[in-house]
């Protein structure tokens, strides 16, 4: 129960006394009115609260035990399944009372765990017989959410210009917006960050590795003023920018390489739409478009141009990746397309849309007609189908892929397949049924048949049946083994019957397509066996208002989904995308819920920068790389992060921008900042994973497909992801939950993640490999110091870190004398040593 | 939940700022000191919501579906009519199958319980035997689940995960929620996550056998060298820190890697039982040269909650060779020698320590099974089957709840895994309808809407 029933106590009274010292409710006529009040009062006082308290729980809210609401007096009056709660004036017919009293003769007794006190049963007594008034404004309705009241987040993107400058400091449009805050709340910003410290924040922010020695030295040595904006324009150039971005859009469309069934098999064509994604951020695509591929790519792809055709398709990869549960194909139906729905809506809109799955949406305007209506468009749509337990037993096929070619170029193969396909089904039959041995075997029934009946004639007689008998046995034996060759036969057709629907050297894709276009019955209390009425496929009414999609007869109706998710009149789109935009490049949102822009989430900080951005980015062409530029060319991205006591005596929180957060890295760039400093790390994208080959696939709950990891030095963007087993590494330094959307990183301090650091084989490796490095740099032992600075933090040793490594060095290099090994092996653990340190330290795992 | 803490805030910190303010406290006091540290440590103590009756929580998980019927729910009825058809049950043609166990009364209360566990037999008037309970979906994947979190098809975080969040711990140096499982039982490591809570309070797996927890090893060749590297660590994280006042993250990621250094040296301690007496190890039935067995993994769950880990969970096997015994019910018989004298040595073994009295032990499973037979064996079965309870806040030599002659449904008192959940919560100290965590725009709990306290088996 979210409600704090003290809280909404106090309010209650708090209302209660103002609309009894202002408002008299209309209904009350002059003369009753000091009774009434009175009761008012009592009611408040004594009543509501033991409604709140002790009923509300099974009967308000969500809960609507044995069809009782307590909410209101009509409530009370309608009653539940058993009639009137409550008969005004009449304490002895009213069930209710009879229920609290815990009368022997009472149908239940209320509530179920203890008996309420007697003076709360008098009290109740006592209110019924005079009449059960109940305050006409009720405090309690109106905190119950008022879903359709106004939200800033629904109403339009507001046209705002950036305030005027007040000094010559900078007249970027997003410092004037921030230096508004600092001169409200008397905040002093920081000085802007030193160079070097600048380009590794840049680094890790656009492509998630960190700056080579060689790059600083050139960009603290090129003085020209556009150095700055020359290096981001060459990161946004890099094809490493797209690694890193694609990596925050795979959380938020919660990225997995297994569907999440019992048996959680995996997706091996995946990997293509995580490769579409970073070619789509490498590419700046525009968003608009980038929305409407993967919610809608298919139906795109079908104007087309043929070179066009596969990256359309694989994008709906977003909507073929919705989790999966179960061992048959497509079980728990409504589940999947409640994640559909639910990622879609925070995703791109920042909407919790599941919540209006089982009643109308608690906080925001979206209701079960909202939800089932959005809920046709994708039960319109075909998903397609990897595996599951029960695909072993080869009666189901992995099926609904998409071809990754235009449908007439298709076909033929297609119609081949599955000519062949039904040819060996068509042999199998035969073998069972036609063939020769077949036939065989049918006369051999009917020969066994016929010498069981003389068998049984000759017993009946008494008569001896041994010679009758041996030869049923020969029979028996003969039809035994012609039974053995059909089978081995039927074994080897089986084996040549393909696994998938499609043939497996046609280009495919885990992708959608239309299926049957149906409106859906809304399902009541969330249950897909209980059917409410049919709603039509359709938008959110509260956002469109009495604009409905015009869905062409026979299609889905993702397409114009997809059209008013991305039309500039939708509120929440733009929005949603440049706070997240914000919220990678500054650690925190301007909406600090990046994926609830409703009631429940958090108040943006910065409401006009917001709508300034979002104007900004629908005017770029929806240009994410252009968000990019405007952002970071803002002298507040370039602040340094130290800690300034009298800033942080009046903003804390830093909600004002007064200084750049420090923040550690995400799982993946520690991991691929690791292997860069190491010198181990890849950079040529991988494609696939290594799964096994589809024909061998027999996982089931009992034994699932759990391979925890494939061994890859490329970069973690690529790491092999499951959903019911988490990756080891990633789990371990808050990488995302592949089962659900993440809108933002946990950052977890725990001791495993030390236990890692200290002992894991894994970094054991790197910091043996980045020791190598720093032994070939150089002979003399300051420079290397000075060397493993420069990899890992870009930057030189200061004198007390020489001092203090000198003095490392030879106490580790003196302790190993201790054992047999040669001179170079000594150099090599001592200098691993001091690399496992360098690599494991805060300055290693946080950005300035 | 409100937290006052003792200490003042701005005190500590310019004592923590100014070197090693922790080496001299105790446990607790350190602890106090890190949640103010840590903008309040995750993993502080915190209040109970009323008066909690138990401290800790064993959770024991026997995977697969133990059959409730040839256990701990006696049916003459069920012997009786072995081989007749049962009437009204779903359509079945399957006939009724008695148990091929012989039951018997046990102590004063005169529990009925099967022959495959004469030790809990022997212990019977210390156990409560629910045997009303019933959950919502009978697969494996889906009830293991629902078990462990609440919710049989969407991930959600694991019962301890909760109780870590709502009561935080008392030993720093070792995890809140730790789960001694041998082999991967069904839905994986869901089973222990914390999911949406933050991670540190997911479980920490640990892997009866030569290394119980990962990376819990050094690799340095001596311990003058770790703790050399170690140092070095420190110090040049010191001289960072020294650069960046003010920033209690860093200070907070310095000393896990303390904590890490206290769960190097404890953690080992805690799995090495050679120092236990013979009479223990002979009470659980223990060879020395023994760090695997279930009957070890049981000694280290006492020695864990001994040395205040909040929740235990033991996990008997993994997602195949299990109880679900749809071949026979004769394969029941390794699975029960296998828990039933080291689960009834874990319970004596916590009364003579006066730990019984404040630690609470679930054990529990799937599902039941049919009282019909599936071939030789039994089926998945729902509707009606047995947990037990026993230890701190709970009556003993008790059976709540009843199904019917059969063991098809229940007649009275039913139990939902919510009801089982919620009544676990309570012991506990926490009401499970107000420990909430707030993700995707509403407050989640454990119990979803749902959770009835079973206040009838409560002492």
């Amino acid at each position: 129960m979210p409600r704090q029933d003290k809280s909404v106590y106090s309010i209650a009274i708090v209302v209660a006394l103002a609309i009894l010292l202002c408002l008299h409710p209309v209904t009350v006529s002059g003369a009753d009115q000091g009774f009434q009040d009175e009761q008012h009062v009592f009611f408040e006082a004594k009543i509501r609260p033991v409604l709140l308290n002790t009923c509300f729980g099974c009967h308000g809210g969500d809960e609507v035990n044995n069809g009782l609401r307590v909410n209101t007096r009509e409530a009370l009056l309608e009653g539940g399944f058993n009639g009137p709660a409550i008969v005004p004036g009449r304490p002895e017919a009213s069930l209710l009372l009879e229920a609290i009293r815990y009368d022997d003769s009472a149908y239940v007794q209320m509530p179920p765990d203890e008996k309420l006190p007697n003076h709360v049963v008098a009290d109740f007594e006592d209110w019924v017989k005079n009449g059960a008034l109940w305050p006409a404004e009720s405090a309690w309705q109106a905190e119950v959410a008022e879903p359709s009241a106004p939200h800033w987040s629904f109403e339009p993107v507001n046209p705002v210009e950036p305030p005027v400058p007040s000094n010559a400091w900078s007249d970027h449009p997003i410092d004037r917006f921030i230096s508004d805050g600092w001169r409200a709340h008397e905040l002093s910003p920081n000085p802007l960050v030193e160079k070097r410290t600048l380009i590794r924040r840049v680094y890790f922010d656009l492509i998630g590795l960190p700056p080579a020695p060689e790059a600083v030295s050139a960009f603290v040595n090129d003085t020209s003023p556009d150095a700055f904006e020359n290096l981001v324009d060459n990161l946004l150039a890099s094809p490493r920018y797209g690694e890193r971005w694609g990596r925050h859009w795979m959380d938020v469309i919660r990225y997995a390489d297994t569907a999440g069934d019992n048996a959680d098999y995996p997706i091996p064509e995946i990997h293509q739409y995580r490769d579409y994604i970073i070619d789509s951020f490498n590419a700046d695509k525009p968003y608009n478009q980038f929305i409407q591929e993967q919610l809608a790519g298919d139906l795109l792809a079908k104007g087309e141009a043929p070179e066009n055709f596969a990256e359309q398709v694989i994008a709906t990869g977003f909507v073929a990746l919705s989790r999966r549960y179960g061992t048959a194909p497509y079980e728990l139906r409504h589940l999947i397309i409640e994640d559909s729905i639910e990622t879609m809506g925070r995703a791109f809109m920042g909407l919790t849309l599941r919540c209006a799955r089982c009643h109308d949406h608690k906080f925001d305007p979206v209701t079960m007609e909202d939800y089932y209506a959005l809920y046709g468009i994708f039960a319109s749509t075909q998903y397609p189908y990897t595996g599951s337990e029960i695909f072993r037993f080869g009666s189901e096929r992995r099926m609904n892929f998409v071809p990754l070619l235009p449908p007439e170029q298709v076909q033929p193969k297609v119609d081949s397949h599955r000519k062949q396909l039904a040819k060996i089904q068509a042999d199998m039959d035969q073998l069972e049924r036609e063939s020769l041995l077949a036939k065989k075997r049918d006369e051999l029934n009917i020969l066994v048949e016929s010498v069981g009946k003389e068998i049984a004639a000759l017993e009946e007689t008494g008569e001896d049946t041994e010679a009758i008998e041996s030869q049923k046995q020969m029979l028996s034996e003969r039809r035994e083994r012609v039974k053995r060759q059909i089978d081995k036969k039927k074994k080897e057709l089986k084996q040549q019957l393909a696994r998938s629907d499609l043939p497996d050297d046609l280009p495919q894709a885990y992708a959608v397509q239309d299926g049957t276009a149906v409106d859906i019955p809304i399902q009541l209390r969330g249950n897909p066996k209980e059917s409410g009425p049919v709603v039509m496929r359709n938008s959110p009414r509260f956002l469109s208002g009495d604009k409905s999609l015009d869905i062409p007869s026979g299609q889905s109706g993702r397409l114009q989904l997809a059209e008013w998710l991305t039309d500039r009149a939708n509120p929440l789109t733009a929005r949603v995308m440049v706070n997240r935009i914000w919220q990678y490049h500054f650690g925190k949102g301007i909406v600090p819920t990046p994926s609830n822009f409703g009631r429940s989430g958090v108040m943006p900080t910065h409401p006009k920068l917001l709508d300034y951005l979002a104007n900004r980015f629908v005017e770029s062409g929806w240009s994410i790389k252009a968000m990019h530029r405007l952002i970071l060319s803002s002298k507040v991205y370039q602040l340094a992060s130290d800690y300034n006591t009298q800033n942080a005596s009046i903003d804390p929180a830093n909600a004002y921008y007064w200084r750049f957060d420090r923040r550690r890295l995400e799982a993946e760039a520690i991991r691929d900042a690791m292997m860069a400093t190491s010198g181990l790390l890849r950079l040529n994208p991988p494609g696939g994973h290594p799964f096994p080959p589809v024909r061998t696939w027999r996982w089931t709950q009992h034994f699932p497909f759990k391979k925890k990891t494939y061994p890859s030095n490329h970069r973690s963007v690529y790491l092999m992801t499951q959903r019911l087993q988490r990756h080891p590494f990633l789990g371990l330094f808050d990488g995302p939950d592949t089962n659900t959307t993440t809108g933002k990183r946990m950052n977890s301090t725990v001791p495993q993640q030390s236990l890692f650091l200290r002992n894991h084989p894994w970094v054991q490796e790197q910091a043996a490999a980045f020791a190598n490095r720093l032994i070939e740099s150089s002979k003399d032992f300051a420079q290397r110091v000075n060397r493993a600075h420069q990899f890992a933090y870009g930057r030189e040793a200061y004198t007390d870190e020489q001092q203090r490594a000198t003095e490392y060095i030879a106490q580790v290099s003196q302790e190993l004398n201790a054992y047999d090994m040669t001179s170079e092996q000594r150099e090599l653990e001592t200098w691993s040593s001091y690399a496992r340190v360098i690599l494991t330290a805060n300055e290693f795992l946080y950005i300035d | 939940m409100n937290e006052e803490h003792p200490i003042n805030r701005r005190k500590f910190l310019n004592y923590a700022l100014t070197g090693c303010a922790t080496t001299m406290l105790g446990p607790i006091t350190k602890l106090c000191l890190a949640a103010e540290f840590h903008n309040g440590h995750p993993l502080a103590p915190k209040l109970t919501h009323h008066p909690a009756k138990a401290k800790n929580l064993i959770f024991v998980f026997l995977t697969g579906g133990f059959s409730h019927v040839d256990t701990f729910d006696y049916k003459p009825k069920l012997q009786q009519d072995h081989g007749k058809k049962i009437p009204a049950w779903e359509n079945t043609t399957q006939p009724a199958m008695g148990s091929p166990f012989k039951f018997q009364a046990y102590g004063e209360s005169g529990l009925m319980i099967s022959e495959l566990f004469p030790h809990l037999g022997g212990i019977a008037d210390d156990l409560c035997v629910i045997r009303s309970m019933h959950t919502d979906l009978v697969e494996h994947f889906q009830a293991t689940l629902a078990m462990h979190t609440g919710s049989a098809t969407v991930p959600m975080p694991s019962i301890g995960a909760w109780l870590s969040y709502g009561l935080g711990t008392e030993n720093l140096d070792l995890p809140s929620y730790m789960v001694l499982c041998e082999r991967i039982p069904y839905s994986g490591s869901q089973v222990w996550d914390s999911h949406f809570l933050p991670p540190v309070h997911q479980g920490v797996r640990v892997i009866p056998g030569d290394e119980p927890i990962s990376n819990l090893k050094s690799n340095a060749r001596s311990l003058k060298l770790a703790e050399l590297e170690r140092i070095m660590l420190h110090d040049v994280n010191e001289i960072h820190a020294r650069q960046r006042p003010g920033d209690l993250e860093l200070l907070a990621r310095m000393n896990a890697d303390n904590t890490a250094k206290g769960m190097m040296r404890v953690a080992p301690q805690m799995f090495d039982v050679s120092k236990e007496s013979d009479a223990t190890l002979n009470l659980y039935g223990l060879k020395r040269d023994d760090h695997k067995s279930f009957a070890w993994q049981c000694l280290v769950a006492r020695r864990l909650v001994e040395h205040g880990v909040r929740v235990v969970e033991l996990i008997d096997t993994g997602a195949n060779d299990n109880w679900d015994a749809h071949g026979n019910m004769e394969e029941h018989r390794p699975k029960a020698r296998r828990v039933d004298l080291p689960l009834s040595a874990l319970i004596k073994d916590l009364k003579q320590r006066g730990m019984f009295d404040e630690t609470l032990i679930a054990i529990c499973t799937e599902f039941g099974r049919t009282p019909f037979s599936d071939g030789v064996g039994r089926n998945h079965h729902g509707t009606a089957f047995t947990c037990l309870l026993a230890g701190a806040g709970i009556k003993g030599g008790v059976a709540y709840g009843e199904s019917d002659e059969y063991g098809l449904g229940i007649v009275s008192q039913p139990c939902h895994v919510h009801d089982y959940h919620a009544t676990i919560l309570h012991l506990m100290g926490i009401d499970h309808t107000k420990l909430t965590y707030r993700y995707g725009g509403r407050d989640f709990r454990l119990t979803d809407v749902h959770g009835k306290i079973i206040s009838e088996v409560i002492a």
